[in-house]
């Protein structure tokens, strides 16, 4: 085991992972992440908690994971470079581990001219590739970037993401390779919604045998609105909403129950596909219907390991 | 070149209302390509500012000027004494004038008339776009010519990010992806592989970031005493 | 037309000090256009007397003491 995980030992151990997502609040009450976390305890067996998603200030990743953990959870710490230079990143990791925290996703990060303090200096001091290559290296050869040794154990689980739909679409893989190279053991991909276009790039990643290299969860969100759906389609880059889910969305008479339905078809089809090892689900603003979600797909009871 | 832009006039103004003798001063090289500080606009600033002191009722005598380079000190050499009989000098060379300037004026202040903002070229009349950030440490045979550090807006060595839409970047729809550009050069050149191997952490320190810069050439330095 | 967009800046520019634009005006004609010319001439003149004086002239009379009447 190279960090003693539950979301480790359900990977390792050959099942179909779920894991969800908790966005802190704009404020200082350790309760919001925590009730959040009670909600969806049982129904995924981890968590990832954003950090300053949209480049909007909310409280830290790493905090929201020791609160998450205080109530039995394994919690997945989202790492933005956009924030931080490698001093600092080395640093919260050796922290992070100290407070018991064993799963950690590199992501570049929404550029910060989106979020509320967009006059501010960018850091990006190291990309997400070369941050999955630190944390090998602190872990495996406990190691600084520096080369200066680390004393203790880093047990890391390391992931990453990617975004099969953005372009250059073939060069997508080319670049999931680079983050298994670097080290990553498990990857979370952006949301799924045109099933067919991701089997496609699914095929391409079997074909470098990448599938066989890392953990792949895809990623499901489900929509609320027929305003979302549009909205994901003509303004967030890398998803992908094809025609006829809009459609659907536009002719339900109640929407949220018909996002639910399109949430679990697609579900249905990512079980189906050997390559994926779990799903992400990211129930933006929606937290409640997780637990509705994960029950009638029928991936519970969550195995306890 | 070095691309800027004048500042709003009432920044300007505000600047230099409190003065008697302003010198507009101008720069003829890079500034004047990019029509915001050559002679021709140090002229028509100077105008606007008598125009806007006439009509506030202030007395102010306003001269402009301009020399090839405000670099090298050569050019202001044979100025300098003119330009000492003002109160005030508005250069509307870039910052590196600015600076240079104020290093050899004496006690009269120096304000700056433009922001200057990058290096860049001018691919159509009018447009003018960076395309080099004076890292200190250049990969341009890595990545196709095509910059990532000026041309990507999170600078990263092993992009693209999931940001990428259509080709474009996620901050706006008139910023090439830059990493998009590379990958599609490097696939015309032949040259992809070079892609997958993962780029290294990059060294900052030769960047503004370490602390300012200088070159020293030893055998050129000195050289004036010598002669 | 090049000479149309400077017409547009320069205009900025006057207002960025308080000048109507409208006392700038560019206008399309051949020399073979007398009586056009003559026309515009006067329609121009007038719109500018309809203007009245310009801030900067107000700000010379002000700052020499004299009436309107007495300057030329």
């Amino acid at each position: 085991m190279k960090s003693g995980s539950n979301l480790e030992k359900v990977l390792e151990g050959g099942h179909f992972a779920v894991t969800a997502e908790v966005g802190p609040s704009k404020g200082t009450s350790a309760k919001v992440v925590q009730r959040k976390g009670e909600l969806l305890k049982t129904y995924c067996d981890a968590m990832n908690v954003t950090d300053n998603q949209t480049a909007i200030v909310r409280m830290s990743s790493w905090s929201g994971c020791i609160l998450l953990r205080e109530i039995g959870i394994d919690p997945v710490m989202q790492m933005v470079v956009r924030d931080r230079n490698r001093i600092a990143i080395q640093s919260d990791i050796l922290g992070a581990v100290a407070l018991g925290i064993r799963n950690v996703l590199c992501l570049s990060g929404d550029h910060q001219r989106f979020g509320n303090h967009p006059t501010t200096k960018g850091v990006y001091d190291i990309d997400s590739i070369q941050l999955v290559q630190t944390l090998k290296k602190m872990r495996d050869e406990k190691k600084f970037i520096c080369g200066e040794d680390i004393s203790g154990e880093v047990p890391l689980y390391i992931g990453a993401v990617e975004t099969p739909f953005a372009d250059p679409i073939e060069y997508r893989v080319k670049r999931l390779a680079k983050k298994v190279k670097a080290g990553a053991d498990f990857i979370q991909t952006q949301a799924v919604f045109d099933v067919a276009k991701f089997i496609k790039w699914m095929e391409i990643v079997r074909d470098e045998g990448l599938d066989k290299q890392v953990h792949i969860l895809a990623g499901v969100i489900p929509i609320k609105s027929v305003g979302m759906a549009r909205y994901m389609r003509d303004n967030v880059s890398g998803i992908s909403v094809p025609d006829d889910i809009v459609t659907r969305m536009e002719e339900a008479k109640v929407a949220k129950d018909e996002g639910v339905k399109i949430a679990l078809e697609i579900i249905e089809q990512l079980k189906e596909m050997n390559s994926i090892h779990g799903i992400h689900i990211m129930a933006v603003a929606w937290e409640d219907i997780v637990p509705v979600i994960v029950e009638r797909a029928g991936l519970l009871p969550r195995p306890i390991l | 070149m070095i691309v800027g832009e004048q500042k709003p006039f009432e920044e300007i103004w505000e600047m230099i209302k409190g003065f008697r003798k302003v010198l507009v001063f101008g720069c003829n090289t890079c500034v004047a390509i990019c029509h915001a500080g050559g002679g021709k606009e140090a002229e028509i600033l100077a105008s606007l500012i008598r125009m806007k002191a006439v009509q506030e009722g202030i007395g102010m005598e306003v001269k402009h000027a301009a020399i090839e380079r405000h670099c090298e000190p050569e050019f202001f050499d044979p100025m300098m004494e003119d330009v000492k009989t003002n109160d005030v000098v508005l250069s509307t060379a870039c910052g590196v004038g600015v600076n240079f300037l104020a290093e050899r004026i004496g006690d009269i202040p120096v304000f700056p008339g433009i922001n200057t903002q990058f290096f860049g070229a001018v691919p159509k009349a009018g447009i003018f776009v960076e395309l080099c950030a004076g890292c200190g440490d250049c990969i341009l045979h890595l990545t196709g010519g095509i910059c990532p550090v000026a041309r990507c807006a999170k600078s990263l060595m092993n992009g693209p990010c999931g940001g990428t839409n259509k080709g474009k970047c996620e901050i706006s729809r008139d910023v090439d992806c830059a990493w998009y550009l590379i990958v599609e050069r490097m696939k015309k050149l032949g040259t992809i592989e070079k892609l997958y191997e993962i780029q290294p952490l990059r060294n900052w320190s030769t960047a503004t970031y370490g602390g300012p810069r200088r070159v020293i050439l030893e055998h050129i330095k000195d050289i004036e005493e010598q002669l | 037309m090049y000479a149309a967009k400077r017409v547009t800046y320069a205009k900025k520019l006057l207002s960025t000090v308080g000048i109507d634009p409208a006392r700038l005006e560019m206008y399309n004609l051949s020399a073979a256009m007398g009586p056009k010319w003559a026309e515009i001439c006067t329609g121009f003149t007038e719109k500018i007397r309809k203007l009245g004086p310009s801030p900067i002239w107000l700000a010379v009379c002000r700052q020499s003491g004299m009436k309107r009447s007495e300057l030329k």
